[in-house]
């Protein structure tokens, strides 16, 4: 049982890592907490959805055109919400608010054209699964421990090796600075707007096909998500992988020992041991003791 | 006639939440998007006491007054260590999880199907009946709430709540328990919450998980954007102008089945256009703006 | 054991391996007014923020009135009645001029909940004690017609006298004031120096950090020069002036 438990884990933790290194890659460059990044995660799903059973195309398509929208609708937050918002100096909080206010409407957009009731991606027949030493997986659910696997890589290499890449890695660490090296510090951000919701696009669709797709679920993976980009570390996409893996067996454990109600607390728990007890020398801006 | 009643009742409701929300939010700074979830709790509380206790309705306010305060203070613990954004990530995971819990623990609150049948309040022989009684109820617990909340804001207590939103580090150099204020403000502002929370289950009489989500969050923060953060009337004025607007809408011939829908599309949007263009929301003075920006 | 006000002996910190303070010691009597001076990150406001308990020390001692401060929380610290400004000048902008004078005064019985809400007429009794005892501060400092204006209209000179009528009105025995007059024009400072010279005949001390000479020469009774941490001069003004010590690390 703990193996397949730790198989499900892998599993949840393949698609955590991918919202969360999307949602580090917004952070990292413009140090807000993008909350919409959940209304993205449910775009890729459903246009995915849309693409692929009302419309008939085949799945590459769909998911190739799910992911092709996730990215179109962050850039689009970024240019007409976000950027606009920062040139008037707000501060980051008020970028939250009104991410918080984009995820609303989005959300009840989508709900509005599709309805509430849970939706899935039928690729194939539901198959028993595999057998993998024992436990129990699905060949979707590989699909998704590799797709996380190499978006990781993918997007490791992106930062490290392309220019737009290595810019975004300077806004992180020192916005002014980049800013004065000549760094375009707005195409850099939409950018990682574009990387950073293709990535929650693949993370709805893999969701979508190996589960469900429904108007909530944006919000779950989210969580888990940030939670990995607190406790593994913004800068650090081993990190966040280290996290979410631990996310997702303190889940899957959590969920058998305790029960499914209780399984984001476990996640939470996790959280909170971070974020009150090991502040890993992270900017000063996030404890609340006073520094002067 | 009873419809208009109804949106008063409903009004009532949303002015305690904006108000004590902008304890939270306006006056001492925290953004919170766990309202909802405090809400919840005290909704919750009140309708399983009654319907499994039968336990008479002030007790039932009471307990879910102390039990959602104590959920409060928990959750101002973390304010006390992690500042601005990050804490409101705690509040999201905080609000998920509320949300989770009354959603899977099916034996306990009845899951996805809610709780049904909470019976009519009777207070010392007064029966809470008709939509009029609730409106009495509504309007007092409503003043209250603003009573309190106009206390606290124009009291020295009020003064350091403001203080410490901008600056903690000046705060505590005046030999301020910015501490301890901090939980004041997160026990007081879960106790009014759960009162609305005791009054919606009472009057609906069937609560279920799906009032009490993040969405349901967002759109009290956003009374309380569009009021104007730090001013008790905005919060007032906000519940009254986003809880009854919508309902214009009815009239203008929009599907019934959308109705929630284009509700929470019109609060979303509220909130983009307030941040946006008036961040002071209508009467509020308060921008977000922290003095440790300035560093 | 002296009876000095703030007695300070072997504070060491250091951060990242640059030392800060390297076994500083000073005492201050009541009625004093000591000078701190010293280059760039000699480790001056360093010193302030361990004293007034917004930073630990690796090691050493800090005695106020005789009682030990080190551990206690900021505000536990300021309660015992020291009062500081703050390099980069901290106010509470977005309130009026008078609100941070009244936010400023002990013993505020309306500080606390259950007075609000139940024992409201001894707020405002003590309210307006307070708010009497604000406006004459302001007008002893020529604030009183900006008392409700907000604090970020004020000029940067008006918020420094500000921060120490805020000072004054805490009824703090020892003021610390960190470049209470660097920026600002001279009838202004000469006016902030006014208000310091006058501590003393009410009973209060302070210890100044400043880079302007001319107001240490001034207004103090006993200078200290900081160099990385360490006290390298002490004395009268007119003797750490021409300390060679003193002269040889300004000119480096």
């Amino acid at each position: 049982m703990t193996w397949q438990l730790l198989v499900n884990g892998a599993v949840s933790a393949s698609m955590y890592v991918l919202t969360g290194v999307g949602f580090a890659a917004i952070y990292s460059a413009l140090r807000f907490f993008h909350f919409a990044h959940a209304a993205v995660v449910m775009t890729g799903a459903y246009v995915a959805f849309a693409l692929f059973q009302p419309l008939g195309f085949p799945i590459w398509a769909a998911v190739a055109g799910g992911i092709v929208v996730s990215a179109c609708i962050g850039c689009g937050m970024e240019l007409v919400v976000y950027r606009p918002l920062r040139s008037k100096g707000a501060p980051s909080l008020v970028l939250l608010l009104a991410s918080l206010g984009m995820y609303v409407v989005l959300q009840n957009v989508i709900s509005m054209v599709f309805g509430d009731d849970a939706k899935s991606i039928r690729i194939t027949e539901v198959k028993e699964g595999l057998n993998l030493l024992g436990a129990r997986i699905t060949p979707i659910q590989i699909v998704s421990i590799a797709t996380g696997t190499v978006a990781l890589i993918g997007t490791g290499t992106l930062l490290r090796f392309t220019r737009q890449g290595k810019a975004m890695k300077a806004m992180a660490s020192d916005c002014e600075l980049s800013v004065a090296s000549g760094i375009d510090t707005t195409r850099v951000a939409l950018f990682a707007f574009a990387v950073g919701s293709a990535l929650a696009g693949v993370s709805g669709i893999l969701i979508g096909i190996d589960a469900a797709v429904t108007p909530m679920m944006g919000m779950n993976v989210l969580l888990m998500g940030v939670i990995a980009v607190i406790v593994g570390g913004v800068r650090s996409i081993i990190g966040i992988a280290a996290a979410a893996v631990v996310l997702g067996m303190a889940q899957q454990f959590g969920a058998w020992y305790m029960g499914p109600e209780w399984q984001e607390a476990a996640a939470f728990a996790v959280l909170l041991v971070f974020l009150l007890f090991f502040p890993r020398g992270f900017s000063r801006i996030k404890e609340g003791k006073a520094t002067v | 006639m009873e419809y208009f009643l109804h949106i008063l009742i409903l009004v009532a409701i949303y002015v305690i939440l904006a108000t004590s929300l902008n304890l939270i939010a306006g006056y001492a700074g925290m953004l919170s998007i766990a309202h909802a979830a405090l809400y919840g709790m005290g909704a919750y509380v009140a309708a399983l006491m009654a319907l499994k206790l039968h336990s008479p309705f002030l007790v039932n306010l009471l307990f879910a007054v102390l039990l959602t305060g104590g959920l409060g203070l928990l959750l101002g613990i973390p304010a006390l260590r992690v500042r601005d954004d990050y804490f409101v990530v705690v509040t999201f995971g905080f609000q998920i999880i509320m949300f989770n819990v009354l959603n899977n623990w099916i034996s306990f609150t009845g899951g996805p199907m809610g709780l049904a049948g909470v019976p009519q309040p009777s207070i010392f022989g007064w029966s809470i009946s008709s939509r009029i009684d609730f409106l009495i109820l509504g309007f007092c617990l409503g003043c209250l709430s603003i009573v309190i909340c106009w206390r606290l804001g124009r009291s020295p207590f009020g003064r350091v709540l403001k203080a410490l939103r901008e600056d903690e580090v000046f705060a505590m150099a005046a030999g301020k328990n910015v501490a301890a204020s901090k939980l004041v403000v997160f026990l007081t502002a879960a106790s009014l919450a759960a009162t609305a929370g005791v009054m919606y289950a009472y009057y609906v009489s069937f609560i279920d998980p799906t009032s009490f989500g993040f969405t349901e969050s967002v759109l009290i923060i956003s009374i309380v954007i569009v009021g104007g953060a730090g001013n008790l009337w905005g919060s007032v004025l906000g519940a009254v102008l986003l809880i009854s607007l919508p309902e214009l809408l009815r009239f203008v011939g929009l599907p019934g089945v959308f109705a929630a829908n284009v509700r929470q599309i019109l609060y979303g949007a509220l909130l983009i256009l307030f941040v946006m263009w008036r961040p002071q929301g209508l009467l509020g003075e308060y921008r977000f703006q922290k003095a440790e920006a300035k560093e | 054991m002296t009876d000095a006000l703030l007695e300070v002996s072997g504070l060491e910190k250091s951060f990242n391996g640059v030392t800060a303070l390297a076994d500083f010691s000073c005492l201050l009597a009541e009625g004093e007014t000591l000078g701190i001076i010293g280059p760039n990150g000699a480790g001056k406001t360093t010193l302030f923020n361990v004293i007034t308990g917004f930073l630990l020390p690796d090691k050493g001692i800090v005695l106020f009135k005789g009682q030990a401060l080190l551990g206690r929380p900021a505000y536990k610290v300021a309660l015992t009645g020291i009062a500081r400004t703050f390099q980069d000048l901290r106010l509470i902008q977005g309130i009026s001029v008078l609100d941070n004078v009244l936010l400023m005064f002990p013993d505020q019985p309306g500080e606390r909940l259950r007075n609000t809400l139940f024992r409201w007429w001894a707020c405002t009794r003590r309210e307006k004690e307070i708010t009497e005892e604000s406006l004459k501060l302001l007008a002893d400092a020529g604030l009183v017609e900006k008392a409700h204006d907000l604090a970020e209209n004020l000029s940067y000179g008006q918020q420094k006298l500000l921060s120490l009528v805020c000072c004054l009105a805490s009824g703090a025995k020892l003021l610390l004031l960190d470049e209470p007059v660097a920026g600002i024009a001279p009838e202004m400072a000469e006016k902030i120096l006014g208000m310091i010279r006058s501590l003393p005949g009410e009973g209060k001390s302070a210890i100044l950090i400043e880079h302007n000479m001319g107001a240490i020469w001034d207004v103090c009774d006993r200078v200290i020069f900081m160099d990385a941490g360490r006290k390298i001069s002490e004395g009268l003004p007119g003797e750490v002036r021409n300390d060679p010590k003193v002269i040889e690390a300004y000119l480096d």
